[in-house]
């Protein structure tokens, strides 16, 4: 029999360049980040079981799953509410990976490893906001989306979970958005391109913001 | 057209799907074959207040029911369908 090995790429591999991209000459507007190397766990509840799965998720995070679109924060991962008794564990060194969280949550949900499945990029700096407005029917001003809001929604046709983390030290807002793995180069070159006018940095990162 | 889902807030009717009118409710397994072809066949043409099923597949992928007026677009109601087929099915 062959012997074969899986290697984990990123679906950007080929799209995302590092460095600048668009607009030149003054700072860049926009950062563009792909955050690599993630775990991600799909949880939902099963059917009549949404309160125990909250009971068990507290039990595990120290903290309410959130049961409205928001992303909460604990120490080593981010829950990101994804749709009605469904939510999100985002996190990375496989320390909430799927067989931990299935025994956690073996009587009141079924879990799904979304860990190469999903890309994740990170738009932050002055334009983030504005180049989100082109892609986005969301309302993305501080007032309505502060800082640990998340939403499950359509970004040029793409289904996306949408979330803003904390905001970067020098206080410019983070936008993070998880996209299915065949559908990142696509909404990557539209993001660029709606980037474009503003001037654009690029990077990958294996840090969750 | 805009739609204020109850798990996401308002949305753009872009991110939602019809399905159709609520209203038919499945026969019984009895059912006379007039019955059954007036469930899977007949719809009313409805000018006015309809309710109706919707997705919404570009967000949270909840099922809503609404209540929607026809004429005017106007939606007096918006609630989650899940619960109606899980008391149908029993669950």
């Amino acid at each position: 029999m062959a012997e074969f090995s899986w290697i984990a790429r990123s679906p950007l591999e080929h799209a995302l360049v590092v460095g600048a991209c668009g607009a030149r000459g003054t700072a860049a507007g926009v950062s563009l980040t792909e955050i690599r190397n993630f775990d991600l766990i799909q949880v939902m509840a099963r059917r009549g079981k949404a309160a125990e799965l909250a009971k068990a998720a507290e039990t595990r995070f120290g903290v309410a799953a959130p049961g409205t679109p928001k992303a909460v924060r604990v120490a080593d991962a981010t829950l990101i509410w994804s749709g009605p008794d469904q939510f999100l564990v985002l996190c990375n060194g496989g320390k909430h990976a799927i067989e931990p969280l299935s025994q956690a949550f073996a009587q009141s949900g079924s879990l799904s490893d979304q860990s190469d499945a999903r890309a994740l990029i990170s738009v932050s700096g002055e334009k983030a906001r504005a180049i989100l407005a082109k892609l986005s029917s969301l309302d993305l001003h501080p007032a309505a989306f502060p800082a640990g809001t998340a939403a499950a929604t359509s970004v040029d046709h793409t289904s996306v979970n949408l979330w803003r983390g904390n905001d970067r030290p020098d206080g410019q807002a983070v936008f993070n958005l998880l996209v299915f793995a065949t559908f990142a180069e696509s909404l990557w070159h539209t993001m660029l391109d709606a980037a474009a006018e503003y001037g654009v940095d690029i990077r990958h990162s294996e840090e969750l913001g | 057209m805009r739609i204020v889902c109850p798990f996401c807030g308002e949305r753009e009717l872009g991110e939602f799907t019809y399905l159709g009118d609520a209203k038919p409710a499945r026969p019984a397994a009895g059912a006379t074959e007039n019955e059954v072809f007036d469930y899977v066949y007949l719809r009313d043409n409805v000018a006015g207040p309809m309710s109706e099923f919707w997705y919404h597949g570009g967000g949270c992928r909840a099922w809503l029911k609404i209540a929607r007026n026809t004429l005017t677009h106007e939606i007096s109601s918006v609630e989650p369908a899940a619960g109606v087929g899980a008391r149908q099915v029993g669950a």
